[in-house]
């Protein structure tokens, strides 16, 4: 059963070019994106899940970033060599993206009102009064209270919960084909956290909408996600829909990330971690980067890097455990 | 490229009224601060002056030698004349009169028509100038700042040259090649005085910039002219106001010292102009100096005050 495509990624490398040296933050990721899915790609701090996130759209500053390898499919287009004028078009578009901090995503000086129809504006042939109709409209979709009033407010008179949902309101303005979410839900506590996420499986059904949903937090995943892409080192590691990779992760740090989730059936044990901190990017161990902190690590683990396997339909893993 | 630019200045304007509620705030701030609330009302009292007070006062430019050297009301000065008949010199006493309140000058010309048509030349001067400067300055270091790479090398650079240059001979040479013309004058200080607004407006947007806001404008598929005209301007604004107060009195003493050693345009009375024109008879008429460097004082002072008290009302840090 598959569906059709709308994003390909494929042998995505984005490094930064600094006066230090390298740092190779996306380092070869593949993945695609089905229509109406919600991919999540999960990993630590650093692995590479906000860059692969801001090539998609090209957002990274440039220099020192780089995209210098691979394709980003999307209506017929290769996002990572088509125009600057072209890739304006489909920004807030065809992919919008809700950025991590509520707090400073918004321009502190423009009321909501007038940051919401901005992007309108901008993309959709609609004039003031129906602009306007269309702001209030969709700030009321994201579940803010008086949304006539909010539009003229500034966002320090908003809490951080609503300051994130007028974000998730801008970016869906223009009935994009695809979100991108930034770790929406890791700034706000967890009752703003799960109003977030009802948001979000609300939009899935309504809208039929593909996103993107980039988090480290396995509990998001396994609410909303349809799949995921566990991410180490600036390499995508573990393909698979989210019950597998639950229920039967393959790759030694998917197990590990798991592992680490507070479990009530065993609460008299300590956390689990994995061992180590994740490689510098500029200095990636030789082989598979993960194979410093991995329990199962071999000889062939330090010398070659792993390729991808497929372990059944849709779960492909890369490590040498497996070939 | 008109349609945008029209856009711009639009969105500009209904911000403005939008944001009533925001210059309330300030005021709020502002008016804590009694010596900037005083530096306030004397700009507002000075600009009123400038704007109707031509209208009520003598012609500044009317000569009338049997009325030279009139003192200010009050006071009373010995004026030795000499009498052909007799061919001998008389002392007379001559008191202030209410037809000339601040006096005359050594031709005659009421000083009160000359201070006031001085305001209106002196307050021209430092807003046109300031406001050359703010602009360039503005558009110089935002642009250097969002542009970076050897933009911002080449631009700052340029400002570099242009703040080292010495400002005053480049005044005396406008004045030698284009003649005393109060028009040449505003645009050579204008046009030199951009720098240090540039430098600071460059650090300013380099900060504004990285700020998240920026980026998720980028990503909504905004322009980059979009950005630096609705994002990195607007949230500089503060900054500029207080540049702009705080250059004025600045550009004014310039154009003040550029008169007093006489390169100073002698068609337009401006108070430097009126200074220089008082400093030879400063022991039988003082006023005629006095009077203009006393506004000269008051006007600097003020803007000064003003500006330090915008400054801190606009500063987040600052529990003013």
């Amino acid at each position: 059963m598959k569906n059709d495509i709308v994003l390909k990624v494929s042998d995505l490398k984005t490094y930064f070019f600094t006066r230090r040296g390298t740092v190779k933050a996306v380092n070869g990721v593949d993945f695609e994106l089905e229509r109406g899915e919600c991919l999540c790609l999960v990993g630590e701090s650093g692995c590479g899940k906000t860059v692969t996130a801001l090539s998609i759209l090209r957002l990274f500053d440039s220099p020192p970033g780089k995209i210098v390898d691979g394709q980003i499919s999307f209506d017929s287009l290769d996002l990572a060599k088509c125009s600057s004028a072209e890739m304006r078009r489909i920004r807030g578009k065809d992919i919008a993206i809700v950025f991590q901090e509520a707090q400073s995503a918004l321009n502190p000086v423009l009321t909501i009102g007038n940051q919401i129809t901005e992007q309108i504006k901008l993309h959709l042939p609609l004039d003031h009064t129906r602009t306007v109709e269309r702001a209030i409209m969709m700030l009321g979709d994201v579940g803010i209270p008086s949304p006539a009033s909010v539009m003229s407010y500034y966002p320090h008179q908003l809490s951080g919960g609503m300051k994130q949902r007028v974000l998730i309101a801008m970016s869906l303005s223009c009935d994009p084909k695809i979100l991108i979410a930034d770790e929406p839900t890791t700034a706000v506590d967890v009752t703003i956290k799960a109003q977030i996420l009802d948001i979000f499986r609300e939009l899935k059904v309504k809208r039929q909408m593909s996103a993107i949903f980039i988090t480290h937090d396995l509990a998001v995943v396994a609410e909303i996600g349809d799949r995921a892409v566990v991410m180490y080192g600036g390499k995508d590691v573990e393909t698979a829909p989210v019950s597998e990779i639950i229920s039967r992760p393959k790759h030694p740090y998917t197990q590990g990330l798991i592992d680490c989730l507070p479990d009530s059936s065993r609460s008299k044990n300590r956390l689990m971690s994995i061992p180590g901190t994740t490689p510098n990017p500029m200095d990636m161990p030789p082989g598979c980067a993960f194979h410093p902190r991995c329990p199962r690590a071999m000889k062939i683990c330090r010398q070659q890097e792993p390729t991808k396997t497929s372990i059944s339909d849709g779960h492909s893993v890369s490590c040498h455990l497996y070939t | 490229m008109a349609n945008k630019l029209l856009d711009a200045l639009s969105s500009v304007g209904h911000r403005m009224s939008s944001s009533m509620r925001l210059i309330n705030y300030y005021w709020q701030r502002t008016k804590r601060n009694k010596l900037a609330v005083f530096g306030l009302a004397f700009i507002v009292f000075l600009v009123a002056l400038a704007i109707v007070g031509p209208f009520f006062t003598a012609d500044p430019t009317a000569v009338n030698f049997d009325e030279k050297e009139i003192p200010p009301i009050g006071f009373t000065t010995q004026q030795s004349m000499y009498d052909i008949a007799s061919n001998t010199f008389t002392t007379k006493e001559v008191n202030g009169t209410w037809k000339h309140p601040l006096g005359t000058d050594s031709k005659g010309s009421d000083m009160m028509a000359m201070i006031v048509s001085g305001a209106r030349v002196s307050l021209l001067v430092g807003l046109i100038a300031t406001g050359i400067a703010i602009i360039l300055g503005t558009i110089i270091g935002v642009l250097s700042a969002y542009m970076g790479g050897w933009v911002d090398n080449a631009l700052m650079r340029f400002t570099d040259i242009v703040m080292t240059f010495p400002f005053f001979l480049l005044l005396v040479l406008v004045v030698f090649i284009f003649g005393p013309s109060l028009a040449f004058i505003v645009l050579a200080i204008g046009l030199t005085g951009w720098t240090g607004t540039a430098r600071l407006l460059r650090s300013e947007s380099l900060s504004i910039r990285t700020r998240e806001f920026v980026t998720a404008a980028k990503a909504l598929g905004a322009t980059d002219g979009r950005v630096v005209f609705r994002h990195l301007i607007p949230n500089a604004i503060s900054l500029i106001i207080i540049i702009a107060t705080l250059s004025i009195p600045g550009v004014i003493l310039a154009e003040a010292a550029l008169s007093f050693i006489g390169l100073g345009d002698p068609t337009v009375p401006s108070w430097g102009v009126i200074l220089e024109s008082g400093q030879h008879t400063l022991d039988t008429a003082w006023w005629i100096a006095v009077e203009p460097g006393i506004m000269l004082f008051l006007t600097v002072l003020a803007f000064n005050f003003l500006g330090d008290g915008l400054r801190d009302a606009f500063d987040p840090k600052s529990n003013v």
